[in-house]
């Protein structure tokens, strides 16, 4: 395999030639040509696609047979041919749109996106109170990158949803709040007072920077960063961090 | 006369052991041990896996007289000892037109099929690795120890064998494309998941001869160059993991795995991994994740598992019936497998055939046979000689299959064209009594509990067809449903992430094809056809018909019958629960059902 690393083709996408190399993701190719794929799950922070939204899929052509594929996670292997706005496509984005739309009725915009790619018979959908979570697991990538692990898809099926384990306070969250920031469509909620922040069930305690009183995040989630680069946890904020260090190398080097 | 080389099967599979086989067994044993037969001259009782005939289980077979009898209970034990060497037992005979029939072959059942995965379940006792090796057990893996890798992968393409468990990916292919991968550890792993409802052809061959499975693991690990092997097996399948452990521990005892495979440098390790009882789980990138200790959900399969599968290793993936076929491959050849079969699937294929024929069970033919000789010749037909409707195959990744096609051969390929597919194996014979929107309905329900949910066509689609189907079931069907259902339908065809969720659909695409007239008889006349689903349907008894025998009220879970015996019944419209029971109830076909006024 390894002779064909680095192999340059030409594909076109949407009757536009564009140069890739062999393995390179179509959607990767697209963007970088100016080409616009709509994805609901795909997020440039990570590497691994869950490929789950199934919105970004296109028409490959190939050796004379055409495919639907997720152009997400579709490495290109060869020369071919790729639409992103075919009619099938249109057709079964339109379905996709409307069937998330029904899922998710309170998540904002995805009732414009199928209003605009006119889905018909959408009133005959069953749709879930307000629910906003559209499942794309963006939220469970987030924490297990981060090494926390607190969240994950739990159950299967229709009632599969996003949880800690049986929906008690995770001892692994530390309240960093990467998950409802990630999240395209603001399902996670957290409720925030002066001192303490509730997210999944927990109530953490906030920290303040002991020189300016900068609000750096809950006690769990700054000892938790702290101690991923093997220091202890710090009392000050970066900025103040900065400050006082700037200041020691000043009087060090007889700046002052 | 005896002399002690006779043996008593009996067969011990998971149906025949529901009907009370092991009592069976016991209480031969116990009738011959009172006799004096189980001392010098000992006549074994060998409890064996499936023999195929559930439905007319507990069976037992005397070898070598071949005298096959069914359902046996204990209490016939004392009369089966005494026809050791008399008459046989008439009352436990295959009987056809009042005619009594001794042999095995002599049942149609039988003698139609032909046994290679299956050839030794219901003859050897699983747990004997020497019943097994008797039968020619590990010559194949001798032979493949003799051979390159290179060379046992050919003699597997020479065989033309497919993955039996409903992919149909040649295996030869597999294997080779995963040998090509000069990357350390590889892994050959086994599929013992089983879940389509009504299926159970692998659960049978692990059952019935675990070590075939594990010589064809072998065979596999040693052409891929593979030093450790997984079996993933459902966690409803204790017999056959208790088969399956016993067996491995049998072949590191024997000297077959372990650190040097029959004394050559080859080396393989096998073990079990649980399921932890999720459907999808036995979609292969799923199953690996499973193994893995990660949520069971599948991944796209752009890049294939042979290349990066089980903790990212090259990795093959084979079903049970697959690698159950591989020792005979090997020991036989490539060639005389590919006699079998059709052009492009070569061999034999399991079913398990339940469901309203009349001989439901375990059946194995060569690949090809027509849907019509496996529920008519084989199966005997329709119960109640009732008309034949419709046949469910491939599970809940399959589709019904209406009389017109019956005449269709049975492969990979044949049935795909017409939307539905033979899959692993899984039959389910329907007759006029089933709705065809029910069951539409009866296997998007299964799957909305057993999708994983990841990907929004499978979960969603799904979430919506089940509604839109339970909507039409119960009377509130809407113009443009059928349509919207094959929109559904077709996207998730298309865009779903992997096998289970493309192949979702095909249920009520298959019978929005094939019946659409009963979608249009729910959605615009507010009835069913059949006469299932309670909502459109009401019960009456024909006066004419009806004789009286109080079957019915019998059946009845909510006391709505009532009547005198041998006169009319009558029955309560406002306590009836339209479940249909009297009508299965009665002998006399006197039971109606008719549209329920809205």
């Amino acid at each position: 395999m390894s002779e064909n690393v680095n192999k340059t083709l030409t594909v076109t996408i949407d009757g536009i030639e564009c140069i890739c190399e062999k393995g390179e993701y179509i959607f990767d190719v697209a963007k970088r040509n100016g080409i616009y794929i709509p994805t609901l799950c795909r997020h440039d922070a990570f590497d691994n696609h869950r490929a789950c939204c199934r919105i970004c899929i296109v028409e490959l052509k190939q050796r004379g047979r055409t495919k639907i594929v997720t152009s997400c996670v579709y490495p290109i292997d060869g020369e071919c041919e790729i639409f992103t706005q075919s009619d099938k496509i249109r057709e079964e984005r339109a379905v996709l749109y409307a069937l998330l739309a029904h899922r998710a009725p309170d998540a904002p915009g995805l009732g414009q996106m199928g209003t605009a790619l006119n889905v018909n018979g959408v009133d005959r959908l069953v749709t879930i109170d307000n629910e906003k979570c559209i499942l794309c697991g963006l939220c469970v990538q987030a924490c297990s990158s981060l090494g926390t692990g607190a969240i994950s898809t739990v159950n299967r099926g229709v009632d599969k949803k996003v949880s800690t384990p049986f929906d008690k306070p995770s001892v692994f969250c530390v309240g960093c709040l990467s998950c409802a920031n990630v999240c395209p469509t603001n399902a996670i909620e957290y409720v925030e007072t002066e001192t303490t922040r509730t997210i999944w069930n927990r109530e953490f305690e906030l920290q303040f920077c002991d020189e300016c009183g900068t609000l750096m995040g809950t006690r769990e989630s700054v000892a938790f960063a702290a101690a991923d680069v093997e220091l202890e946890s710090p009392i000050v904020c970066d900025e103040c961090r900065k400050k006082k260090l700037a200041n020691e190398m000043m009087i060090t080097y007889r700046f002052v | 006369m005896i002399n002690g080389t006779e043996k008593i099967l009996v067969c011990c599979g998971t149906g025949c052991i529901a009907n009370g086989a092991l009592d069976v067994a016991a209480a031969l044993e116990a009738e011959l041990a009172a006799r004096n037969l189980s001392g010098d001259i000992a006549i074994d009782v060998v409890r064996t896996g499936c023999s195929g005939e559930c439905e007319q289980g507990p069976v037992v077979r005397f070898m070598p007289r071949d005298l096959m009898y069914y359902r046996v209970s204990a209490k016939d034990a004392a009369a089966v000892v005494d026809s050791l060497e008399g008459e046989p037992v008439k009352k436990l005979l295959f009987r056809k037109d009042g005619e009594f029939f001794e042999h095995m072959d002599d049942n149609p059942y039988y003698a139609l099929q032909h046994k290679v995965v299956l050839k030794d379940v219901g003859i050897i006792d699983p747990l004997s690795i020497d019943d097994y090796i008797a039968r020619g057990g590990y010559e194949g893996l001798k032979r493949a120890l003799t051979m390159t890798p290179d060379e046992i992968i050919s003699e597997v393409e020479k065989s033309g064998l497919r993955g039996k468990g409903g992919a149909g990916f040649p295996t030869g292919t597999k294997w080779r494309s995963a040998a090509s991968y000069d990357e350390w550890p590889k892994y050959i792993v086994c599929n013992g998941d089983e879940g389509d409802p009504g299926a159970f052809m692998d659960g049978s061959t692990m059952e019935g001869c675990p070590h075939a499975v594990i010589e064809g693991m072998i065979i596999g690990a040693l052409a891929i160059q593979a030093e450790e092997g997984i079996l993933y097996i459902r966690d409803e399948y204790a017999l056959a993991r208790d088969h399956i452990q016993h067996a491995i521990d049998d072949a590191y005892a024997a000297g077959i795995l372990g650190e040097s495979i029959l004394g050559t440098d080859h080396k393989l390790d096998l073990s079990i991994v649980r399921g932890g009882g999720a459907f999808v789980c036995g979609e292969s990138t799923a199953l690996m994740q499973s193994i893995e200790g990660k949520v069971g959900e599948p991944r796209a399969k752009y890049v294939r598992s042979v290349q990066r599968g089980l903790f990212d290793h090259p990795t093959v993936l084979n079903n049970v019936e697959s690698l159950a076929s591989i020792p005979i491959i090997l020991r036989e050849g490539g060639e005389k497998y590919a006699e079998l079969g059709t052009e492009k699937s070569k061999g034999t294929k399991v079913f398990a055939m339940v469901g309203k024929v009349k001989h439901t069970g375990l059946v194995e033919v060569p690949m090809g046979t027509t849907l019509r000789t496996l529920i008519y010749d084989i199966g005997g037909g329709i119960i109640g000689d009732r008309p034949f409707k419709a046949i469910q195959t491939g599970g809940p990744s399959g589709g019904c299959i209406p009389e017109s096609l019956l005449d269709l051969p049975v492969d990979f390929d044949t049935l795909v064209e017409y939307g539905a597919m033979m899959g692993s194996g899984g039959m389910i014979v329907m007759d006029d009594r089933s709705c065809m929107v029910e069951v539409a309905r009866y296997y998007v329900d299964f799957l909305c509990e057993e999708s994983c949910g990841k990907c929004t066509p499978c979960r969603e689609g799904l979430r919506q067809m089940r509604k839109i189907l339970t909507d039409i079931c119960e009377g509130r069907g809407k113009d443009g449903d059928i349509e919207l259902l094959e929109r559904i339908g077709h996207m998730m065809q298309d865009a779903s992430l992997c096998a289970l969720g493309r192949t979702a659909p095909n249920p009520v695409l298959t019978t929005i094809k094939f019946f659409r007239n009963e979608y249009e008889a729910h959605i615009n006349e507010k009835s069913c056809p059949a006469g299932v689903c309670a909502k459109l349907t009401q019960f009456a008894i024909d006066p004419d018909k009806c004789i009286g025998c109080g079957l019915c009220q019998r059946a009845c879970p909510a006391d709505a019958i009532s009547g005198e015996r041998k006169e009319a019944h009558v029955i309560d419209p406002t306590k009836c629960i339209a479940c249909g029971s009297c009508r299965e109830a009665c002998n006399v076909d006197a039971v109606l059902t008719e549209r329920r006024p809205s």
